[in-house]
């Protein structure tokens, strides 16, 4: 994945949750909604984020197999 | 909820680094600062990162994501008080969360590690009993209600000690480098986390530090019940501290070792909880 | 104990079967979708094997046939798992508890390795040992208090249901692949396709984790 694809995906997730809490806060979604919104956006949110200050994308190796 | 999931997954983090630092003191190393889980968490989101060439690459992402919602959602169930048994079935299906970490890479440390953890499956039974014991006592499974009993009738700490104990042998299990942590053991490199590095590890981390704050802080709600925020963290610490001693003053067991002492600890507990129904 | 995972939140009525979503059941059968869609869209992973006596390594791939027919008996599972999940009648629940017994054994009968299968044979034996005390418990529920709705069960208007339809669910439940009875499927995961072998413990898992709500609700 492209570090500029990551970083707008976790700006969408980030949007989308914030928008959840002003949106639970306000009463207009209910609670349960808010909460499932975060159960799914806090790991896209963690996983984005890294892909998104990641070092560099390594070429696929072969897992470690002992010194 | 947003500010209360961070803090709380930075919290669990410095609790994990004060268990490490704790366990250097006691083996009179000079230990990493508190703070170092943080760090590990922030240093793998910097790392290079790529899927092993032979892994299931689905998998091997979606279990990051999977490890880090269950917990999200363990988080949300305890502090809304919703069912106990939602938390315990989420602490049980972090083993298949386990066994996707280790078999979705094709490494054979992995899958050690994955099976390892299968194998440990008996290590969930005592927070069964916990969980029928507090049933037992008070007639409901709604973590409100449990508060709201303790409440009335003070904490069923010392109502059911050895309820509280099996719970304490569960968090126990699930912590780096306890007697039972035959999932993580140096032999199979680091067991079932060796190929999820870079950014697959932060995720990882996030988890770990999410599911340490949700174990403990389902530990005090359950057995203590309702105490002021800086009380819940101050015993949080505590908890942790008395963790830090078994973990540094035991070796780990070998995987068959561990197995029976858990069915065994296992065992006396169901008899318990047997007793408990019939003359509690 | 009415509502042991919380109060349901909606019904689903076919003819006099009812199902129910709970937070409890409805977590369950959401873990059971996620990891069931997860199965249709990963490709399997490949073993990495170190070869004896050289600085070498092999990697075991499985072939296009036998992946298909893997793939398809984890799916079965998946959807057994789900339908055991939200049921709200004693017998389904069994039906669908057996029917991951057999497509557990599915899921790995396919690899061509002597572990393996031997592993499969016996824990089909167990699971087959399994399934007696379970539809024997559905029996006896049906004997002694001429329903086998769950809603119906856990009011109290019906006579009591006995101590030992309770053992005998979670028995049959723990021969479907639970703790004590685990050691005949630990040789399973040797096989390679962890998106499917995965489902074999899970699939246990979650009928486990559904019996105890069960157990609770009568």
């Amino acid at each position: 994945m492209k570090k500029k694809t990551a970083f707008r995906l976790m700006v969408v997730v980030a949007v989308v949750s914030g928008l959840a809490l002003v949106l639970a806060r306000a009463g207009t979604i209910p609670e349960w909604l808010y909460l499932a919104v975060l159960v799914a956006g806090f790991p896209l949110f963690v996983v984005f984020l890294g892909l998104w200050w990641m070092a560099r994308e390594g070429d696929a190796d072969i897992p470690f197999m002992g010194y | 909820m947003i500010p209360y999931l961070l803090f709380a997954t930075a919290f669990g983090l410095l609790l994990l680094g004060i268990h490490r630092k704790m366990i250097a003191r006691i083996q009179r190393r000079p230990g990493p600062p508190v703070w170092q889980e943080i760090l590990h968490a922030l240093k793998f989101s910097f790392k290079s990162t790529w899927v092993p060439a032979t892994a299931s690459e689905v998998l091997f992402v979606s279990v990051v994501l999977i490890a880090i919602g269950i917990w999200t959602a363990a988080f949300f169930v305890l502090v809304t008080g919703g069912s106990l048994l939602i938390i315990f079935a989420i602490y049980m299906l972090h083993k298949i969360v386990e066994h996707g970490f280790g078999l979705s890479s094709g490494s054979p440390y992995g899958k050690f590690g994955g099976v390892r953890s299968v194998i440990s499956a008996a290590s969930e039974i005592p927070l069964f009993v916990s969980v029928s014991a507090v049933a037992i006592f008070t007639g409901s499974l709604q973590i409100s209600d449990i508060i709201a009993y303790q409440a009335e009738s003070g904490p069923l700490f010392f109502a059911i000690p050895l309820a509280a104990l099996a719970l304490y042998l569960v968090i126990l299990s699930k912590f780096p480098s306890s007697p039972f942590a035959i999932v993580e053991s140096k032999e199979i490199v680091s067991g079932y986390k060796t190929e999820h590095f870079g950014v697959w590890r932060a995720g990882l981390e996030t988890c770990n530090g999410l599911k340490t704050y949700v174990l403990l802080l389902t530990f005090l709600s359950v057995f203590v019940g309702a105490i002021p925020f800086i009380g819940v963290l101050l015993a949080m610490i505590l908890i942790v501290v008395s963790l830090a001693f078994v973990c540094a003053l035991c070796p780990m067991l070998s995987p068959f070792d561990s197995v029976t002492i858990q069915t065994i600890i296992t065992g006396i507990m169901l008899i318990y909880v047997l007793y408990l129904g019939a003359f509690g | 104990m009415i509502g042991a995972g919380g109060s349901p939140l909606r019904y689903l009525e076919f003819g006099d079967i009812v199902i129910y979503f709970s937070p409890y059941t409805l977590a369950l059968f959401l873990l059971a979708l996620v990891f069931t869609v997860l199965v249709i869209a990963s490709k399997p992973e490949r073993q990495l094997d170190i070869a004896f006596g050289a600085d070498a390594f092999t990697t075991k791939d499985i072939g296009l046939s036998e992946m298909r027919f893997r793939r398809f008996m984890a799916i079965a599972c998946g959807l057994a798992s789900m339908g055991a999940m939200v049921t709200g009648d004693v017998f389904d629940f069994c039906l669908f508890t057996s029917l991951v017994g057999i497509c557990n054994v599915g899921i790995v009968a396919a690899v061509k390795s002597r572990h393996v299968q031997g592993a499969a044979f016996q824990y089909g034996l167990v699971a087959l040992a399994g399934t007696v005390p379970l539809f024997g418990g559905a029996a006896i529920v049906a004997a002694t208090t001429g329903t086998l709705s769950l809603i119906e069960l856990s009011s109290t208007l019906l006579p009591a249901v006995p101590l030992v339809v309770k053992g005998f669910l979670v028995l049959g439940v723990m021969g479907e692949g639970m703790a004590p009875f685990y050691a005949a499927k630990a040789e399973m995961f040797r096989a390679p396709g962890a998106p499917y072998v995965i489902m074999c413990s899970l699939s246990s898992l979650l009928i486990f984790l559904r019996v105890i709500e069960v157990v609770l609700q009568m």
